[in-house]
């Protein structure tokens, strides 16, 4: 006996592309949630600058010569005021975006800038203590500037590289008491008068870190164009895939139709004959008529799982709704619909199923469970039995659902094949010659779609046994105290 | 009284099955090529009729899918199946509420079942207006 497990892995991730309305939108600012997450990324970065300025602070506590030698520290402790600053300006960050209302003023945008202009400020502050042209603590400024680049439009991006230069300039202005110039006139102390070598360091810095800035904008803010161009043209792409996709499917319903069509008609008719609607016809015409019918029914079956195939293929699990499905329900739902084709064959059905829910997209599991039945119906031979059961592991994990038929069975070598689309094996077509080898096709794609597995023992001229495998199941509220005694039992002796 | 059953339908041969069944067990058939005039005769006839049997795709994909939404909208006492060759594979047009009272059947005409659902159905409506009577 051969047996063997079909794994269908899929990626439940789900990639959601931004749908843009117009080209303008490149240069506007990134969406509302994009900026809301990465707030949150900037609030718990903030908080590990806190964490080290206080790590900072505990060790000039510790060893506060060493840190003043490096000019990492001042005696006027600046980081327990700059730590404090960016501590209640992160919970005020937070507050703003989870507990207070959005508003005018209140909008992730306002709050990027409040956090990028009281950083500048922190960072100017802590630039002034530790020197501006010695160390190189200016050149964060450049982190700011890209943040800009990426999340503003070009122009609110430029406003931030000239805020930036400005404070720069300032605290260069300050630290080499420049500003002492504009003073003089205010008798303010003249010796603070720098000489022409000093004046000359400093504008050689603001030149080069202003040089810098800029440049570091320019690029930036021309490459996140470039990067949100790209990004509005796949938003662009996919909403051209989905129009494409659907009228592929509009094209696959025409099709279908038109194909059908003219079988429905000659069954019509043959069915009013049949009917005794045309009168008395000799039985030797009945016969042929009901053979012409047999054969136009599989057709338009065939068909129509064609199309079927086709919507599946289509339909990923990440756009189909899922829902509870009932499986027990399931099962009899499609041994109802399957009854006539049951009853052709006068096949025995011995039921024992448990009541459970899984979680999938309720069309497909039904084309599933409906496609094994049907599939162990044909292969069956007449007055032959199919029995389906259902295994309940503990915790609800792999709880199994097993249909068993004792027909021709499949050869060992077809096996692994038989999920393939149009696979055709000679044994199979010699005992249903309507076999279109699309059946287990869609209930791959449908088990695929529903991340569910099956395994598939068989035995040539003994019959097979396709084993659903339902990885995480539930139990209905109301059965589960009498779950044993509400297994479903039954034996449908079809006439 | 005799029921009045309006079947639209633009293939000849399935208008000519049903009108066979419909008409030897007793009902009067009226036929339409298209949506559009059975929707007119609706508009010009104060009598309409007890169901209506509609093919979906007649004079475009979903003609069938927008003389339903009117009938129901207009004329909310005609009982109307669907008789498609697309079968249950046209439920996914309707919302959800709708898909438990849709009724829809699939080409060939089978006589004996499209007999059981108009009796069915013409039953249905019959309780309808029993009930709004008392």
């Amino acid at each position: 006996m051969a047996s063997v497990h079909f794994d269908w892995k899929k990626s439940s991730d789900t990639v959601v592309l931004p749908a843009s309305n117009s080209y303008s939108d490149c240069a506007a600012k990134l969406s509302d949630d994009i900026l809301i997450s990465n707030i949150r990324w900037f609030i718990i970065f903030r908080w590990g600058v806190i964490g080290a300025l206080i790590l900072i602070h505990v060790i000039a506590l510790l060893v506060p010569d060493t840190l003043i030698q490096f000019r990492v520290i001042e005696e006027n402790n600046w980081p327990i005021t700059i730590t404090l600053i960016l501590g209640i300006a992160n919970l005020f960050y937070i507050y703003a975006l989870n507990s207070s209302n959005p508003g005018k003023f209140n909008t992730p945008s306002v709050n990027l800038w409040l956090q990028i202009i009281i950083d500048l400020i922190c960072l100017s502050v802590v630039v002034h203590f530790i020197g501006s042209t010695a160390t190189p603590a200016p050149f964060f400024y450049i982190l700011h500037i890209a943040l800009a680049c990426i999340f503003f439009s070009t122009l609110e991006s430029l406003l931030v590289a000239l805020l930036v230069s400005a404070m720069y300039t300032l605290v260069l202005l300050i630290e080499y008491s420049f500003a002492g110039q504009f003073f003089i006139t205010l008798s303010v102390d003249p010796a603070i008068v720098q000489n022409g070598k000093t004046k000359n360091h400093m504008l050689f810095w603001m030149i080069a870190l202003d040089i810098l800035f800029f440049t570091v904008w320019y690029l930036v803010s021309r490459l996140s164009l470039v990067v949100r161009a790209h990004e509005h043209q796949l938003a662009e792409a996919y909403k051209r895939i989905n129009q494409a996709q659907h009228e592929k499917d509009q094209y696959a319903v025409l099709m279908t139709h038109q194909l059908k069509s003219p079988l429905d008609a000659i069954r019509s008719k043959i069915n009013l004959i049949k009917g005794g609607y045309c009168g008395e016809v000799p039985e030797e015409i009945k016969d042929t008529l009901l053979k012409i019918d047999r054969r136009a029914t599989n057709m338009a079956g065939l068909i129509l799982d064609l199309l079927r195939l086709q919507r599946l293929k289509e339909t990923c699990s990440c756009s189909a709704e899922t829902k509870p499905v009932d499986i027990q329900e399931t099962v009899l739902k499609c041994i109802d619909k399957l009854t006539p084709v049951i009853n052709t064959k006068n096949i025995t059905f011995n039921i024992s199923v448990d009541p459970f829910i899984y979680n999938g997209i309720p069309d497909q599991i039904e084309i599933l469970v409906e496609n094994i039945i049907a599939n162990a119906i044909t292969y069956s031979h007449e007055n032959g039995s199919v029995e389906i059961t259902s295994n309940i592991s503990k915790k609800g994990k792999n709880t199994t659902l097993t249909i068993t038929d004792h027909g021709i069975g499949i050869d060992s070598d077809d096996l692994p094949n038989i999920f393939n689309e149009y696979f055709y094996s000679p044994r199979a077509a010699s005992h249903n010659k309507a076999t279109s080898g699309i059946g287990l096709s869609i209930v791959k794609i449908a088990a695929e779609n529903n991340y569910l597995n099956i395994d598939v023992t068989s035995e040539p001229d003994k019959g097979t046994a396709f084993t659903v495998v339902f990885p995480k199941v539930q139990f209905p509220f109301t059965t589960e105290k009498t779950k044993s005694s509400s297994v479903l039992d039954s034996s449908l002796q079809q006439q | 009284m005799t029921k009045r059953i309006a079947h639209v339908d633009d293939d000849p041969d399935i208008r000519d099955a049903v009108a066979r069944i419909l008409e030897k067990n007793g009902y009067e058939v009226e036929h339409y090529l298209t949506m559009k005039d059975f929707i007119a005769s609706l508009e010009q006839n104060s009598n309409p009729p007890d169901l209506a049997i509609l093919d979906v795709m007649v004079e475009s994909m979903d003609a069938g899918l927008t003389a339903y939404a009117e009938i129901q909208k207009n004329h909310p006492s005609i009982q109307t199946i669907f008789l498609t060759s697309l079968g249950d594979m046209i439920r996914q047009y309707f919302d959800k509420e709708s898909d438990k009272w849709v009724c829809v059947m699939e080409k060939p005409v089978e006589p004996d079942s499209l007999l059981s659902v108009i009796e069915d159905r013409l039953s249905q409506s019959s309780n309808n207006q029993t009930g709004k009577a008392y």
